[in-house]
């Protein structure tokens, strides 16, 4: 997909290796190598324990819609009405909630709270020399696959 | 800690001014500013060389504090506040003016708030600055930007939550336009009945046009000094009784799973201890309503109803004037105008001075006036104000 005028994200130096995973179709989290909480967006201190020390771990792609909005007014040239943002609570740890376009219905008619949905990915084109990027697209999770189980 | 907050009953409102309110003020933030201002010295008897203290917020959308100093002469500053932030910052200027004036760092402190939020910097609007957030990157490129966007998003979570809907939102919105048709100021004053509300385009479901504020072009500012000096001057001081700030938390917040309830509901009980008073003992309250939802969930979040009974507690007319707890008795950000919460401090301190006219609540002698809940921003604070009588 193409940008087409719409805002790019402000890569910064914390979350470049998130983007750079995206952009490999890999979502990723940090996780605090002290006390095993997982924490999006990045950030260098554990707002739970205080430790310094983490990894990127690979997470699941499950995940379940914890809200989302469909947009009627016109915000930006850029983006035609209507169309669907949604607010995700990661599998791994439900208070981590991540954003996303929808791969559903414009006026987000399949949606409800704790629907069970998997991440994917858009590729946007961008300009030779620049770094490659994608953005996370959310869709309804297959009906028999099972979400990952776990801790 | 034994004995009042130390911050109790210190400082006072001396003196408040508006400018008009309007969609094309044809000025600049500045003189915005420095028309509200003057307005205030002249309601409080004071003139420009009284200010040694200047505070305001701003979200790069209005003039910098210190060209505003410059711009009343002010060559020995004592106290400056130049806060980034939204609605959620406004009752923490009056608060952090209200400390300076007890700490005896300043002695006359100006507040304001100057935007022209109609026709330059519109919030909702496109060509709209990136936000000094670094959040922003994980919305901005799924079309996730705006106020409205980002307030809908928690609104479905309380709407889903307490089972409230669209007629519990309305009437929010109609109760404060009753209450602006009685305030001269108002930019909008017609009736507006359900079925208005109910045929009003969406904006971002689940609001729609008449669940959001007006973005206006106006300033607002309000003149704190101590207690002891606002009873020797023109007007009946209104005693800052207590101030809170409080930790707002957004959909990047781990950890605060719950997006159905505001910052005010931990901040609430800290704010009213600081003033030695509960919500019973609340005559009027201004809540901070850039959309609809905030009123029923600051209604909830700061005590006056249990935990989704706020929709019932409005459609009962407790919030109307005349009701048990009048709200937004000028009309709010949703009719009144948008002044990012710095005219619900003005229209609490008129209550309190029993100025408001035909909006008066009767015998009104304390207020609360709150900011922005909390969402988004990361922050939240609130004052209680009372009638020096």
């Amino acid at each position: 997909m193409s940008l087409d005028g719409r805002p790019r994200p402000a890569v910064e130096r914390d979350s470049a290796p998130w983007w750079a995973a995206l952009a490999r179709h890999e979502l990723v989290l940090q996780r605090c190598a002290a006390c095993a909480t997982w924490r999006w967006p990045p950030r260098e201190m554990c707002n739970r324990c205080g430790a310094l020390s983490w990894a990127w771990e690979p997470a699941s792609g499950w995940g379940t819609i914890a809200s989302w909005i469909v947009n009627r007014h016109s915000f930006s040239d850029a983006f035609a009405s209507p169309y669907v943002v949604v607010a995700v609570r990661v599998a791994e740890q439900d208070d981590i909630v991540m954003f996303g376009s929808w791969a559903g219905a414009a006026d987000g008619s399949d949606l409800h709270a704790g629907l069970a949905v998997v991440a994917g990915f858009d590729d946007v084109s961008v300009a030779e020399g620049d770094d490659p990027l994608a953005l996370l697209r959310w869709a309804p999770a297959p009906g028999d696959a099972a979400p990952p189980g776990g801790s | 800690m034994s004995g009042a907050h130390p911050l109790r009953d210190r400082a006072a409102v001396a003196g408040v001014g508006w400018t008009e309110y309007s969609k094309w003020s044809g000025v600049s933030t500045l003189t915005l500013a420095l028309r509200a201002i003057a307005a205030a010295l002249e309601d409080a008897g004071l003139t420009h060389a009284d200010i040694d203290g200047v505070a305001c917020h701003r979200v790069a959308d209005s003039v910098q504090a210190v060209v505003v100093a410059q711009s009343l002469g002010i060559t020995d500053l004592r106290y400056h506040l130049d806060l980034f932030g939204g609605g959620s910052c406004s009752a923490s200027v009056v608060g952090s003016a209200a400390m300076a004036v007890a700490t005896g760092m300043a002695e006359c402190v100006v507040c304001w708030r100057a935007v022209n939020a109609r026709s330059e910097f519109r919030m909702g609007g496109t060509g709209r600055p990136a936000p000094d957030t670094v959040e922003f990157q994980y919305q901005a490129p799924y079309g996730y930007a705006t106020p409205p966007q980002q307030f809908a998003m928690y609104t479905r979570s309380f709407l889903d939550t307490y089972r409230v809907g669209a007629e519990d939102l309305g009437r929010v919105a109609i109760t404060q336009r009753r209450h602006a048709m009685d305030n001269p100021r108002a930019l909008m004053r017609a009736p507006l009945a359900m079925e208005d509300y109910l045929a009003s385009r969406w904006i971002v479901e689940p609001l729609r046009l008449f669940d959001c504020c007006l973005e206006t072009d106006a300033a607002v500012a309000i003149i704190v000094t101590s207690a002891e000096r606002a009873r020797d001057l023109r007007r009946p001081p209104v005693l800052v009784s207590g101030a809170a700030f409080g930790s707002g938390h957004n959909l990047f917040s781990n950890h605060r799973g719950d997006l159905a309830t505001t910052a005010a509901a931990a901040m609430a009980p800290r704010l009213f201890a600081s003033a030695g008073v509960g919500p019973a003992d609340i005559d009027v309250a201004e809540l901070y309503d850039a959309f609809t939802p905030l009123v029923l969930q600051q209604l909830e979040d700061y005590g006056f109803c249990g935990r989704g009974e706020s929709a019932a507690f409005v459609a009962d007319g407790a919030t109307a004037l005349g009701g048990a707890l009048p709200v937004n008795t000028h009309g709010g950000h949703l009719s009144e105008g948008y002044v990012h919460g710095l005219n619900h401090l003005a229209e609490a301190v008129s209550q309190l001075r029993g100025d408001a006219g035909v909006r008066q609540v009767a015998g009104a002698e304390v207020a609360l006036s709150t900011g922005q809940p909390g969402y988004v921003a990361g922050s939240t604070s609130a004052v209680v104000l009372r009638s020096d009588r």
